[in-house]
């Protein structure tokens, strides 16, 4: 009985799931004459993806967002995991003193809505020239991954025995080489999997390019399509959809493709 | 801060300035970039301040116009049917799509739908809504082609449905993650209990009601535990969707704030709704948490 029952619910609801990304999919695919809004559902009769594709990037400004947010999703997560293993190294290889105390202060910079920040950051960054620039994005974006990271790193490192440091100190290697070249090397994993969560949350941003950028060169990709969506409409749509599929592919093949080290880093989140 | 061995005193304290210098820049970023701006904003919460001149001392001015707001209350419901609909639906449905396909063959690609639309970008994901549910757009043909009422809706242009049908989209995101971490937790059940049950003629609902659902539920109380702080703070998916509009019937507090904030450059009362959000979420949480760790509660 559950032999049928099972594989047709799931099939009801895999269909269901999969036809708003048909619809996605056929009309973005459409040239600009042929697209009717009143029979989206008609397969493309000609195809005209990429054209839609380099309409989006080109005129609609989505090109130079892409670039920028390139260099936000891995400059920022790659900073915050290296800050994050620093002081999961001084807490647990350097028996830092008071070191839970210190843990708990960063990972508790993760407990408030990012609400309570962006609006002093906006005014902060005015005051400095921050605002609307690559660099305080950077910063913003590190400086949110950096509890989590903390998190992660702490656990990691501290399944890492300690004899293994006291070797390397009896062997006469300093502090910062055994940082870089054992404990780094040693918890590639992890920060792989930190460093790919917390690329797709840069990635993923609205709130906090709307409330800290502005120039098109600045201004990361969510925030573009957004401005994109609410300014083109009727016959370019589209475009708008061939810029939601674009934005879409890389978080959709690096989910796909690392799937297993995703869910372990959400394992290793709920400690 | 274990280790199988312990170092002596006054070594471990030789590493003390090293150990400094390496926490500095974990503790500076967070104090000045997370901590620094929470203080600030809860200050000017009881300022009158628009950016320029000086913040003026208004007290509680800000939270009492702020319960007098209609559209303050408005937004307080969609954020409460935000946190009801998506603790309920995404949640309830990846339970149930885990359970239906965590021990069946082939049962990865019977979940790969739900995964694809969960690595979507939120934004993307309203693109696509919005797309959906135009009016007379791709949900309503479908309707309509099938014989079933409601094509004539205008999903998201009247209040509350606009908020209900966005939730719908969220799920169509969120319940693939959900799925994930259950079947996680599923196939780490042990085997031979499991078994055992299943010798004794248990299946189905009685194999799920007491066999699965209580060895599930520490990762449940996660699961939605995450979803109800993560939906007190709805943004991407309204402002990509609606912008909180028409008028402002589809804002959500995380909404609010912003256009209080960024659109009436009114810092004051932006940085009250934000306090407001924060405490509700904390309260939120460790009420959810001490009600799910209470030995006594059971469900």
């Amino acid at each position: 009985m559950s032999r049928v029952i099972r594989p047709v619910v799931l099939t009801i609801l895999g269909v269901i799931w999969l036809a708003p990304l048909y619809l996605l999919l056929v009309n973005a695919a459409k040239p600009a004459a042929e697209y009717a809004s009143d029979a989206v559902w008609r397969p493309i009769a000609e195809f005209a993806l990429v054209d839609n594709i380099v309409d989006a990037w080109e005129r609609a400004g989505l090109g130079e967002a892409v670039l920028s947010t390139v260099i936000y999703s891995i400059a920022g997560p790659a900073v915050a995991v290296l800050i994050g293993a620093a002081i999961g190294y001084a807490i647990v290889a350097l028996r830092l003193k008071h070191g839970f105390f210190w843990f708990v202060l960063v990972f508790g910079g993760t407990v408030f809505p990012l609400q309570m920040i962006i609006l002093p950051l906006f005014v902060g960054y005015a005051e400095v020239g921050l605002f609307d620039t690559r660099l305080g994005m950077i910063a913003v974006y590190a400086a949110i991954s950096v509890p989590f990271s903390a998190l992660v790193m702490r656990n990691f490192l501290g399944g890492i025995a300690h004899q293994v440091f006291e070797a390397a100190v009896m062997d006469g290697a300093t502090t910062w080489r055994i940082f870089w070249r054992i404990y780094l090397p040693m918890s590639r994993s992890a920060l792989v999997a930190v460093f790919i969560l917390q690329a797709t949350f840069v990635w993923n941003d609205l709130l906090l390019g709307l409330a800290l950028s502005q120039s098109g060169d600045v201004r990361p990709l969510m925030t573009a399509l957004t401005s994109m969506q609410s300014t083109y409409g009727g016959s370019q749509l589209p475009t708008v959809l061939a810029g939601g599929l674009l934005v879409s592919l890389p978080t959709v093949v690096l989910f796909l493709s690392t799937q297993r080290f995703f869910t372990r880093g959400l394992n290793l989140g709920q400690f | 801060m274990t280790g199988t061995s312990v170092a002596p005193r006054e070594r471990g304290a030789s590493y003390q300035w090293s150990a400094r210098a390496f926490g500095l820049p974990a503790v500076l970023v967070v104090a000045v970039l997370l901590y620094l701006p929470f203080v600030w904003t809860s200050v000017i919460s009881f300022t009158e301040y628009n950016g320029l001149g000086s913040p003026e001392w208004v007290g509680l001015a800000n939270y009492r116009e702020m319960f007098d707001d209609p559209n303050f209350l408005t937004s307080l419901r969609n954020t409460l049917l935000w946190v009801v609909g998506t603790i309920t639906i995404p949640v309830g449905l990846g339970l149930l799509i885990a359970v239906m396909t965590y021990d069946m063959r082939f049962g990865v690609w019977f979940r790969l739908p739900f995964l694809i639309t969960y690595a979507v970008s939120p934004v993307a994901v309203g693109v696509v809504w919005s797309f959906v549910l135009q009016n007379g757009g791709g949900l309503s043909q479908v309707l309509e082609a099938f014989g079933l009422p409601g094509a004539e809706n205008r999903w998201l242009l009247d209040e509350p449905m606009n908020t209900l049908v966005m939730i719908g989209a969220w799920a169509w995101q969120q319940t693939g993650v959900n799925a994930l971490l259950f079947v996680i937790g599923l196939q780490s059940i042990p085997k031979e209990p499991l078994e055992a049950a299943k010798m004794d003629g248990a299946a189905g609902w009685r194999l799920f009601r007491h066999m699965l659902w209580p060895m599930l539920r520490p990762l449940t109380t996660v699961v939605v535990g995450l979803a109800l702080v993560a939906s007190l703070k709805t943004f991407d998916i309204v402002m990509a969707m609606t912008e909180g509009g028409p008028g402002r019937s589809s804002e959500t507090l995380a909404l609010t704030m912003y256009r209080e904030a960024f659109v009436n450059s009114a810092y004051g009362m932006g940085s009250a709704v934000a306090l407001f959000l924060s405490v509700v979420t904390f309260i939120a949480a460790i009420t959810y948490l001490r009600r799910q760790l209470s030995p006594r509660h059971e469900w």
